[in-house]
C-alpha cells in the first residue's frame, strides 16, 4: 500500500474512525514505514497539542466596549412601524381627503358667505320638504273625500230598482 | 444577555483564527455589533448559538480575506496560552507537548482559512462534526475531510519543526 493512500487514512486512525479491514492496513504500514510512523507520532500529538489550548479570557476594556455596542447598536424600535402598516393606507387617504375639504372650509376668506349660501340652501331645502309634505296631506285629504263621496254613492244605488217605502 | 453569554467565545474564536489579542478585541466588537444589526433577521427555528458562531465565522473569513492577515505575525506563544501544559505532572512532556502547542500556533495562520476555521470548531474548542457542519453551513462529510487535512497539514509542521530542531 502506498505511503499516499496510508496518509489518507492516518487522521480517521487516530481518531479511531476506519474500518477494521483499514485498520489493519494503517497499522501493518506503519510497523514497515518509518516517515508514516513518524506522521502518525506527530498527528496525535497534534490532537493532544490542539485540545489543550487554553480559553482565553476576553479583558475588561473589551467587555465594557461590548457593553456600549449592546445600547449603541441595537435596532431602535420603531415608535411609528404600527402606523407604517400598508392596511392603513385607505384610512390615511381618507383622512386627507377629509382634511383638504375642512381645511377648504375654515381657511375660505368667504366663509360667512358661505356659511349664509349654506345656510339659504338648507332651509330652502327644508321649506320644500314641507311644501312636499304638505302636497302629500292634500292628496291623502282629496283622497280621503272621494273615497267618501264614492261610499256615499255606492250607498245610494237601489240594485232591486224597488222604492225605500 | 448577549455579551455575558457570548463574549468569551467570541473572542477565544476571534483570537484564534487570527492569532493576535488586538485584532481579535477589534473583530468582537464589529461581530458583536454585526450580530445587533442582524437580530432581525435571526430565525426563531434556529440553534441561536450555531446561528451566531455562523455569522462570526463569516464575519472572521470574509475579513481575513479581505485583510489578509496570512502576512501578519500571531501573537507570540505567552504564558496566557502556555498555563494548560504547565499544570500537568511531567515537566518533560510538558514540555515536548509546549513546543507542539507553539509550533501548531505558530502554523495555524498556514491553513487556508475556511480549514483554519474548521480545525479550530473541532480540535480546539472541542464541539462535534455536525456542530461544525451547521456553523460551516457545510455537508458532515465535507466538514470532516476538510478538519482531517488540516490536522496532518499541522502534524506535518510539528514533523518539520522537530527535523529543524535536530539539525541545530
Amino acid at each position: 500500500m502506498s505511503c499516499d493512500r496510508v496518509q489518507d487514512l492516518l487522521a480517521g486512525y487516530a481518531e479511531n474512525d476506519l474500518s477494521a479491514e483499514d485498520r489493519t492496513l494503517v497499522e501493518s504500514h506503519c510497523r514497515e514505514c518509518p516517515d508514516c510512523a513518524a506522521l502518525l507520532a506527530a498527528l496525535r500529538e497534534a490532537d493532544t497539542a490542539l485540545a489543550g489550548f487554553p480559553e482565553v479570557e476576553p479583558g475588561r476594556a473589551l467587555l465594557e466596549r461590548l457593553y456600549a455596542v449592546s445600547t449603541e447598536s441595537r435596532p431602535r424600535r420603531r415608535v411609528f412601524s404600527f402606523f407604517l402598516r400598508p392596511s392603513l393606507q385607505p384610512v390615511f387617504a381618507a383622512a386627507a381627503v377629509l382634511m383638504t375639504i375642512l381645511s377648504l372650509y375654515f381657511f375660505n376668506p368667504d366663509r360667512k358667505a358661505f356659511d349664509r349660501a349654506v345656510v339659504r340652501q338648507f332651509h330652502r331645502g327644508v321649506s320644500r320638504i314641507e311644501k312636499l309634505y304638505a302636497g302629500a296631506g292634500a292628496v291623502t285629504d282629496s283622497l280621503g273625500a272621494y273615497a267618501g263621496s264614492v261610499f256615499t254613492s255606492l250607498k245610494a244605488i237601489n240594485p232591486l230598482g224597488k222604492n225605500k217605502e | 444577555m448577549l455579551v455575558d453569554l457570548f463574549s468569551k467565545r467570541i473572542f477565544n474564536l476571534a483570537h484564534q483564527f487570527a492569532g493576535n489579542s488586538q485584532e481579535a478585541e477589534d473583530l468582537t466588537q464589529d461581530i458583536f455589533i454585526k450580530l445587533y444589526r442582524s437580530l432581525p433577521k435571526y430565525d426563531f427555528g434556529r440553534n441561536f448559538a450555531a446561528w451566531f458562531l455562523t455569522l462570526a465565522k463569516n464575519h472572521l473569513i470574509d475579513e481575513y480575506r479581505r485583510t489578509k492577515w496570512e502576512k501578519r505575525n500571531r501573537d507570540d506563544f505567552d504564558d496566557r496560552l502556555r498555563v494548560a501544559a504547565a499544570e500537568t505532572g511531567d515537566p518533560e512532556a510538558n514540555l515536548a507537548a509546549d513546543e507542539a502547542k507553539r509550533t501548531l500556533w505558530e502554523s495555524l495562520n498556514l491553513l487556508p482559512a475556511e480549514t483554519r476555521m474548521a480545525v479550530i470548531l473541532k480540535e480546539i474548542q472541542g464541539r462535534k462534526y455536525e456542530e461544525v457542519a451547521e456553523i460551516m453551513s457545510l455537508p458532515v462529510g465535507t466538514v470532516k475531510s476538510r478538519i482531517n487535512r488540516g490536522r496532518l497539514q499541522l502534524a506535518r509542521f510539528i514533523l518539520s519543526a522537530k527535523e529543524r530542531s535536530h539539525e541545530l
